[in-house]
């Protein structure tokens, strides 16, 4: 063993260290970047969720957010005072996901056989008619005046109300999720989804279902976005249809589109960027959008495929470690 | 287990492609159907995997009716394919695109893993596979990586890797140069099963005279010969039909004789359309 592969495994002991201490330091920073730092968390789960349906099988969803919006609805009328229902949050966490997987099943029935710009476009109006009926539906709902003072969420016994507290809950969650995606990607399944993106006629022609097949990935996808709505709920303890414009179903897709599709690396990397972006450019108010929309324009001409090369992924990162741990002659 | 196609027809608008076709094809033998352009052969291999309706007719596996099923259900009974275009999963590694093949096949599978293949017998099945058809060395190369000679032979593996009893291939030796067409040749006479009837649509007459069992000849959507290499090669109307009538030949030959005193006679003048 020579002093190259110490070095090699010292500088991946270094970069894990720094990672595990930022994520540690979090808690410590001003409140203010916490609130951000969840938020980033919040649209890594929305992004890995939707990268099941974009990327891996290759169906362009423009209406992500309506999963959001059942889960955040979810919790709102199951733990608040608008009907006097008080569920526990980590009850509401799995309706809210059941209730976003059942929705992503009947968003998925009508379009099972559009592709493309048609199925972008169907999905997109579906996203906008769950906004414009949560609107409407006043009873229900409250309409535009949307639903306040949700009950604080409730872990076990540990009640959670800072951001801090959402901070931990959402590292956990985001470590389940893409740990989740992750092995759905190498399974059989992820692999019939990739070849159902490359050519859906080929993959019936080889026994596969892929009704079944596209109505997995759009469940699953829905069922994460729900489980994401549920926890937004809980955090702003008040929901309106105003926070599920079109605009964030784009940023959703934005994020995977500038992250590198496909590729979960390359999702939280986009998430970090789009969430930071528009913060870090308080500064600059008026121009705030104008500059934003320069950078996305520089991304997609500079780095067509996304800023993380579609081989820079997890599998990739596990695979180095796991060789320089191991076996690391052969690194 | 036979497949039997039963005075099968498939018209496309008021265009007739196949007229009252009946054929059987048995497990244990390597057929071809041939015929002149738009005789209708790839209209046959579409319709028994599924791809096209059957205007009127059967198609018959066993006793199954095949012709009402779902494309993916008429895979899972046992009928694979290969494509005219290649069609493989590009982005996918050799490996990944047989291991496709064995996604399990039904909702209550995917639940209970009854049935289902362990990963570690996926993999073994899929190498032996790759072994069997000389692909082990590039199993981690993307399948679009591939020079297309070694993408037709993955093709050819992803219709074999699954054991189906009824296997379509659709011109495998397209766009192959002559040694890689008497590769693919050997290769698939070397895949001749008692479990297995191999149903062949090719151009290239040296492969199929030299692998076929029998020979289907198409003409204008009708079946124009049924017999050995030996009988077909020597049929009138199969002459005819590929090559024009003997008059007609007599006039290409006077055309031809006439150029070539001008000295004008062009390498690739001597396509015949019927």
């Amino acid at each position: 063993m020579g002093n190259s592969v110490i070095a090699r495994r010292l500088g991946l002991l270094a970069v894990l260290a720094l990672c595990v201490v930022l994520l540690v330091l979090v808690p410590y920073l001003p409140s203010y970047y916490v609130r951000v730092v969840d938020s980033i968390l919040i649209y890594i789960i929305l992004a890995v969720g939707l990268n099941l349906v974009v990327g891996y099988a290759g169906l362009l969803d423009l209406g992500f957010i309506a999963f959001y919006a059942v889960g955040a609805y979810a919790y709102a009328l199951l733990a608040s005072g608008q009907f006097d229902i008080h569920l526990p949050f980590i009850v509401v966490l799995f309706i809210g996901a059941a209730a976003g997987a059942i929705a992503g099943v009947l968003l998925g029935f009508p379009v099972l056989k559009l592709r493309g710009d048609y199925l972008a476009i169907v999905t997109l109006s579906f996203g906008e008619i769950i906004r414009i009926a949560i609107n409407n539906a006043d009873e229900l709902t409250n309409g535009p005046q949307g639903i306040a003072g949700l009950d604080r969420a409730n872990l076990f016994g540990l009640p959670l109300t800072s951001p801090v507290h959402f901070y931990w809950l959402l590292l956990v969650l985001t470590v389940i999720v893409c740990a989740g995606v992750y092995y759905m990607e190498r399974s059989i399944l992820g692999k019939a989804w990739r070849a159902l993106r490359e050519d859906q006629d080929v993959v019936r022609g080889l026994g596969i279902n892929t009704t079944t097949l596209k109505l997995l990935a759009f469940a699953l996808s829905a069922a994460i976005g729900g489980a994401g709505g549920v926890i937004f709920g809980s955090f702003q303890r008040f929901v309106s249809p105003e926070s599920f414009t079109f605009q964030e179903s784009l940023l959703v897709v934005l994020i995977i589109i500038i992250g590198g599709v496909g590729n979960i690396v390359g999702v939280i990397a986009g998430a970090v960027v789009l969430v930071i972006l528009p913060e870090v450019l308080h500064f600059a108010a008026q121009y705030r959008l104008l500059i934003y929309g320069v950078v996305l324009v520089t991304v997609i001409v500079l780095r067509p495929g996304g800023l993380v090369s579609p081989r820079f992924n997890l599998g990739f990162i596990i695979r180095k470690v796991r060789t320089l741990w191991l076996s690391p002659s052969k690194t | 287990m036979a497949l039997a196609l039963e005075n099968v027809s498939k018209h496309f608008g008021s265009l007739v492609a196949i007229r009252n076709l009946s054929l059987s094809f048995d497990v244990g033998s390597i057929y071809s159907i041939i015929g002149p352009n738009g005789a209708g052969k790839s209209t046959v291999v579409n319709m028994i995997a599924g791809s096209y309706s059957v205007t009127s007719g059967t198609i018959r596996l066993g006793a199954t009716a095949l012709n009402r099923l779902p494309k993916h259900r008429i895979a899972q009974l046992g009928v694979s394919r290969t494509y005219q275009n290649l069609r493989l999963f590009d982005g996918m590694t050799v490996l990944e695109n047989l291991e496709v093949c064995f996604f399990p096949q039904s909702w209550l599978t995917f639940l209970t893993g009854a049935k289902r293949l362990s990963k570690a017998e996926r993999l073994e099945i899929c190498h032996a596979c790759l072994a069997e058809f000389h692909l082990s060395d590039v199993a981690d190369v993307l399948a679009g990586d591939l020079p297309y000679g070694r993408q037709k032979i993955l093709e050819l593996a992803r219709a074999f890797v699954t054991q189906a009893p009824i296997v379509l291939l659709d011109e495998p030796a397209a766009g192959l140069n002559h040694t890689e067409t008497k590769d693919m040749a050997a290769m698939i006479a070397g895949l001749k099963r008692e479990d297995r009837a191999i149903i062949l649509v090719e151009h290239d007459m040296d492969m199929v005279m030299s692998i076929s069992d029998r020979i289907d000849v198409l003409n204008y959507g009708e079946l124009l010969c049924s017999g050995t290499p030996d009988l077909v090669r020597t049929n009138e109307r199969v002459q005819e039909a590929y090559l024009g009538t003997t008059e007609e030949l007599d006039d290409i030959r006077k055309l031809a004789q006439s150029r070539r005193a001008q000295g004008g006679l062009r390498a690739n003048a001597g396509i015949v359309r019927h």
